[in-house]
């Protein structure tokens, strides 16, 4: 089976090139069968895959197709890595992306560009699962590039509106500047290890000491990398202005797969992180403040999608903390529930939005219970899984991390707990402006409210599910170690020694006082926001607190002021006086010299054969006098 | 063969060296397209005395055979030369190759 | 041998085949034909079989041979709907196609200068025939004439050449002439030194190195532009193959005297192509100034003679042939449709033919050696092999001169999706279709992998 991997990258591939390049000749249909199907394909030998490790002896396998670089002593193969951690992404991505591609085939139905769609979803799927599977740095990168390529052009989507070409652009740029720490560690790396394959730098890396200058470098320019990709402060804000692509796109790419590969590909490099220390200090720090952040933009915001984003980008920082505490279990843990309920999320919240003709702002819909059962009660699921209401998947992820937090220090107690407070409050505060209270919306939307069509709806279910159950392969309040038993072959003797004896005082007591506490937000958030008329704060009237919530910290604003204004003086004043009046002089000289070079030269072409073979002669000549007589 | 070896090789060289140039001339100088065409039969026959006398120098008969060669080549060369110079005749009615400046620049 | 036996079988068999009433049946028969021969020749590998010390079929001959081959099948596949007036039969163009390439093949194979200097006539010969075959047209006409004129006069000095080397060294065999020089490195005569120069001026024309290379322009654009295509690549890719293998196996004791003069040659040859290219207002022309560039990167692996450099010409010589057949076939579909090869014509095109633009547009960035095309690890291998060597001005004179070429390759590009007031639609042969296709995902996929040419041991 492991030697069918190569399929799995290869079948969306071929999904991709079919819908690219037969584009509008082929039905509607057609596309999102050759979409689907290709999905399923790889999901099906993936999970073959990982079913038949179970009856393997050796947890990892490298396969070598060929060489693919060669340049001096850099040599590149290409090769698939398969082992527990790239098997458990391999499935996530197979997974969560055949149900997002199937509930794609409903959601998108009417758009004109239905096929493009799918063509750019399976070229996601490709980049996505070269990422994971990729040997070497090198073979990452690629996938992480192409994953950005994707972002870029699913974001502009809808390439007719000017503002999601922005949204595209920013993204893309924010990408670009995290990957230039990635390939700029990938430098280092090869400076250091003179090799970029895993297996060969951290056999290497073994022979450094703790915190070698070079291996913190190395790490702090790759979590640069990450910080791009999976939306971390302070390269945070092209996350929720991405939410302008289609909802599916927002499900797969924005929570579920790709902004998780800087997780990927920290958890991946977990040798190396080890060695820094200081590294993951600083991982766990901007982990706690971008959780922090976060949840308090997400508490105010109007967009249901924005509300989402923001939940995600503080659900990235959770993962994050659980990366710089060293529990790397937890933070895959945590990427493969919150695929599932943050999917759940945003698929529930297309089909609201589907079925309000479009309409994303929260205070504009209510009430939506009635004519929305079945997203209605998944969305209340998902709620449940992300607040870590106990039992649920959510519950066991986040458990693990704040269990690993509270007790690596105290000084994490406060964020942690405003942490406890906020991600319910602001989930329920959604919910229920959502889906209780009184319909606020127009009539005409109202006239068309209808439950999503079942190919919407059966994904919906199968996640929520997942969401209810998925936490249970790794339930450490029962002593269920599933998944930390499952990828022991890769962290093993990297994750920083914790145990979890001491602790099940520690793990009693959240899992209570998160049943509390879940249970009094509901409370409170049903009185403010169902059982009142929700009242449309005009952003005048707002506390100082909210405004700066709603304003989403300004951050947008502080980055224009403090580079974006900087760069324009100084870009203004170089085009002043080195643009204008120096390198445009030299390259117009250059260009009108080369221009007036060709013209003449052009002429010595005269068409004559005599004058073609008196220059031959002279050229003859020429050569002999300078060889033979100077 | 004895007697050709009297004179020494060098004579050999710079007579057909001087062939050779007039031949080369001959190309440089005339428009015709036909004597242009003889010209370099000449450059390619001082070519061949040269090589026969190689030959005779060297005392190895690969030199001469090479010589059979090139008469065969350049006839096959004047024969395509000459069509194509029918072709252009009867398009032109003359062999200047001067008229020949069309494509240019 | 059984190779060349069968090429030259085949090339009769296809000019009586025109006596068919099927007036396309010699193109086909000349495509399996070749297939075949690919067959005969691809057995050949590693063996070096060796005819009598006149033609050796070593791993260097036969890799040359196959993508010259593969040439020509591509090129074969674009004759029958081919739309030019070309007033000769189909018959005679195809046997003379195959004739060209068996002059091709003696050039690559040949251990002895008399096989190179009828290797390079069998070829030259054909081609002053392909080149005027559109008879009535004064154009084609003009380009025959000129390349015979300039080709008989040329071949007089590569004769003359040989004729030296031989009189310095006693032979023509390769071998003997290796060792003879190899022996005498310190005592050169000026005999052999002036041959040698003298055959490097006759290689340069053939791969119309500056300042030999005048013919180049007018001849590529006379002629057919099929010819052309042809020219431009098995014509180039067997002139430097021959060019190089007498070099490296030869006279690589006597470089001194005769690297400099290659050093200016290719210097002077990307210059003048490249920025001569820039004037250009018709796309033919263009092309062909952009190929006489090419050959000056080429030169370059003169330059270097390391064991890199006869995979790197391999590389290049791959790359930039499909490139060239795929803009060789852009071009005559759009001069089809609109009956000019100026600039213009491609204005819209991006969307009248989206299927096309793209094509080309793939097309030209491999010539310009934009990453990750084939075009671009072939200019890439080719520079690495002459810094190994240490020649870094010649590399900053090549790059500058790729960033010139990206320059006018691009304003094609520009001018394919610049919009245009005109609607129409242009067609495309599948044939056509067919093989610009081929030739743009072999591109691709040279280079993103590589390592299929480069593990080639030469």
């Amino acid at each position: 089976m492991t030697n069918l991997v190569f399929l799995v990258p290869l079948l969306p591939l071929i999904g991709f090139l079919l819908n690219g390049l037969l584009n509008n000749k082929i039905s509607k249909n057609l596309a999102a069968a050759i979409g689907v199907l290709s999905v399923a394909g790889s999901f099906a030998i993936a999970a073959g895959i990982f079913l038949q490790s179970f009856h393997e002896s050796s947890a990892s396998h490298t396969i070598q197709y060929c060489t693919w670089l060669k340049a001096g002593s850099l040599t590149i193969p290409f090769e698939f890595l398969v082992d527990h951690l790239s098997m458990l992404f391999m499935l996530i991505i197979t997974g969560v992306g055949l149900l997002i591609h199937i509930y794609s085939a409903g959601y998108m139905h009417d758009d004109d560009g239905f096929n493009r769609f799918f063509a750019y979803l399976n070229l996601f799927m490709f980049s996505m699962l070269m990422l994971v599977l990729g040997a070497n740095y090198v073979m990452m990168f690629v996938g992480w590039e192409g994953v950005g390529l994707c972002s870029y052009l699913l974001i502009g989507f809808w390439y007719k509106n000017q503002e999601y070409n922005s949204a595209a652009k920013k993204a893309f740029i924010m990408n670009r500047i995290g990957d230039l720490g990635f390939l700029a560690g990938m430098f280092l790396m090869f400076s250091h290890f003179g090799s970029l394959s895993f297996a060969e730098v951290f056999e290497k890396a073994k022979a450094f000491s703790t915190n070698d200058t070079a291996i913190v470098g190395i790490t702090l320019l790759l979590f640069i990398g990450a910080c791009g990709k999976s939306a971390q402060i302070p390269l945070f804000t092209w996350l929720p202005d991405a939410m302008a692509g289609p909802t599916p796109v927002s499900a797969l790419i924005h929570a579920a797969t790709m902004v998780t590969a800087g997780i990927y590909m920290i958890a991946r490099s977990n040798v190396l992180y080890t060695l820094a220390p200081t590294t993951l200090k600083v991982i766990l720090v901007v982990g706690v403040f971008t959780a922090l952040l976060g949840s308090f933009i997400a508490l105010t915001q109007k967009d249901i999608k924005k509300v989402l984003a923001y939940s995600t980008v503080s659900q990235l920082g959770y993962m994050f903390i659980a990366l710089g505490l060293g529990n790397y279990n937890a933070a895959v843990f945590h990427v493969m529930t919150h695929a599932f309920f943050k999917a759940l999320l945003f698929l529930g919240a297309g089909s609201v939005i589907h079925a309000m003709s479009g309409e994303q702002d929260i205070f504009k819909m209510g009430g939506l219970r009635k004519h929305l059962p079945i997203t209605n009660i998944t969305f209340f699921i998902a709620t449940l899984a992300i607040s870590g209401f106990p039992l649920l998947s959510g519950f066991f992820s986040k458990d693990e991390i704040f269990v690993a937090a509270l007790s690596y220090s105290p000084l994490l107690w406060l964020p942690i707990s405003i942490l406890f407070f906020l991600t319910p409050f602001y989930m329920f505060r959604l919910y229920f402006l959502t889906f209780y209270g009184e319909y606020r919306g127009t009539q005409e939307q109202m006239d068309h409210l209808h439950e999503s069509p079942q190919i919407m709806t059966i994904p919906l279910m199968i996640l929520a599910v997942l969401s209810v159950v998925g936490g249970w392969i790794n339930a450490s309040l029962f002593n269920i170690h599933g998944l930390e038993h499952f990828l022991e072959p890769v962290f093993r003797n990297y994750t920083l020694p914790f145990s979890s004896e001491g602790n099940e005082i520690l793990e009693y007591g959240l899992a209570a006082v998160s049943l509390v506490v879940v249970i009094y937000l509901i409370w409170l958030t049903n009185n403010v926001f169902a059982k009142k008329e929700a009242e449309n704060l005009a952003e005048e009237d707002m506390s100082f607190l909210q405004k700066l919530s709603y304003n989403k910290f300004y951050v947008d604003e502080l980055y224009a002021f403090l580079i974006q204004k900087p760069l324009d003086w100084i870009s203004e004043k170089t085009y002043e006086f080195i643009e204008v009046s120096g390198i445009d002089q030299i390259v117009n000289g250059t260009g009108s010299f080369v221009g007036w070079s060709s013209n003449t030269l052009r002429k010595l072409q005269t068409g004559h054969i005599g004058f073609y073979l008196f220059a031959m002669v002279f050229g003859i000549i020429m050569i002999l006098v300078l060889n033979f007589i100077i | 063969m004895e007697h050709l070896k009297m004179l020494p090789i060098e004579h050999y060289i710079f007579l057909s060296t001087i062939l050779f140039c007039i031949g080369v001339a001959g190309v440089l100088l005339r428009r015709n397209a036909i004597i242009i065409l003889m010209s370099v039969e000449l450059m390619l026959n001082a070519v061949n005395l040269l090589l026969a006398a190689f030959s005779v120098f060297h005392g190895d008969a690969a030199g001469q055979v090479f010589v059979f060669f090139i008469m065969i080549v350049a006839a096959a060369e004047v024969a395509v030369g000459l069509a194509i110079l029918m072709v252009i005749y009867r398009n032109n009615h003359s062999t200047d190759i001067d008229l020949l400046s069309k494509l240019k620049w | 041998m059984t190779v060349l036996v069968l090429l030259s079988v085949l090339g009769l068999i296809t000019l009586f085949s025109g006596f068919s009433s099927d007036k396309k049946l010699p193109i086909y028969l000349g495509i399996v034909g070749l297939a075949v021969v690919l067959g005969f020749n691809f057995m050949g590998w590693d063996l070096a079989h060796n005819a009598y010390n006149m033609v050796v079929a070593d791993n260097y001959s036969i890799a040359f041979t196959t993508i010259m081959t593969f040439s020509t099948i591509f090129i074969l596949f674009l004759l029958p709907d081919f739309s030019e007036k070309v007033e000769v039969p189909l018959a005679e163009i195809t046997s003379l196609l195959l004739f060209t390439l068996f002059g091709a093949y003696l050039m690559v194979s040949y251990s002895n200068l008399v096989m190179l200097f009828i290797g390079i006539e069998i070829l030259s010969i054909s081609l002053y025939i392909l080149a005027g075959s559109k008879k009535s047209n004064t154009a084609s006409n003009e380009a025959a004439m000129k390349y015979f004129l300039m080709g008989s006069f040329a071949t007089g000095f590569l004769l003359f050449g040989i004729t030296l080397i031989y009189g310095a060294t006693g032979s023509f065999d390769l071998g003997t002439i290796k060792t003879f020089v190899t022996d005498h490195a310190a005592d050169t005569s000026t005999l052999l030194l002036v041959g040698v120069i003298l055959m490097l001026i006759g290689l340069a024309f053939k791969i119309s190195a500056a300042p030999f290379h005048f013919w180049a322009p007018d001849v590529y654009q006379g002629s057919p532009s099929l010819v052309t295509g042809f020219m431009a690549t098995v014509v180039k890719t067997a002139g430097i193959a021959a060019f190089f293998k007498l070099f490296y196996t030869c006279f690589i004791p006597l470089a001194d005297s005769w690297r400099t003069t290659i050093w200016v040659m290719a210097a002077l040859t990307m210059t003048i192509g490249n920025i001569t290219a820039l004037y250009q207002t018709t796309f033919k022309r263009m092309l062909a100034y952009s190929s006489i560039a090419h050959a000056g990167y080429l030169l370059l692996a003169l330059l270097a003679l390391n064991n890199l450099s006869a995979t790197a010409i391999l590389y290049y010589a791959t790359a930039y042939s499909l490139a060239t057949i795929a803009s060789f076939a852009v071009l005559i579909t759009v001069h089809q449709a609109k009956q000019s090869h100026s600039l213009d014509s491609f204005k819209g095109l991006a969307k009248n033919n989206p299927f096309l633009a793209v094509m080309a547009t793939i097309a030209l960035c491999s010539l310009a050696g934009i990453p990750p095309l084939a075009g671009f690890f072939a200019k890439f291998y080719l520079f690495s092999a002459v810094i190994k060597e240490h020649f870094y001005w010649i590399v900053v004179i090549a790059v500058l001169n790729s960033c010139v070429g990206i320059f006018y390759y691009f304003r094609i590009i520009v001018n394919m999706f610049s919009p245009t007031a005109e609607q129409e639609t242009i067609e495309v042969s599948s044939l056509y279709k067919m093989v610009i296709f081929v030739c743009i995902i072999l591109s691709l996929v040279l280079g993103l992998l590589p390592d299929l040419i480069l593990r080639c041991n030469l």
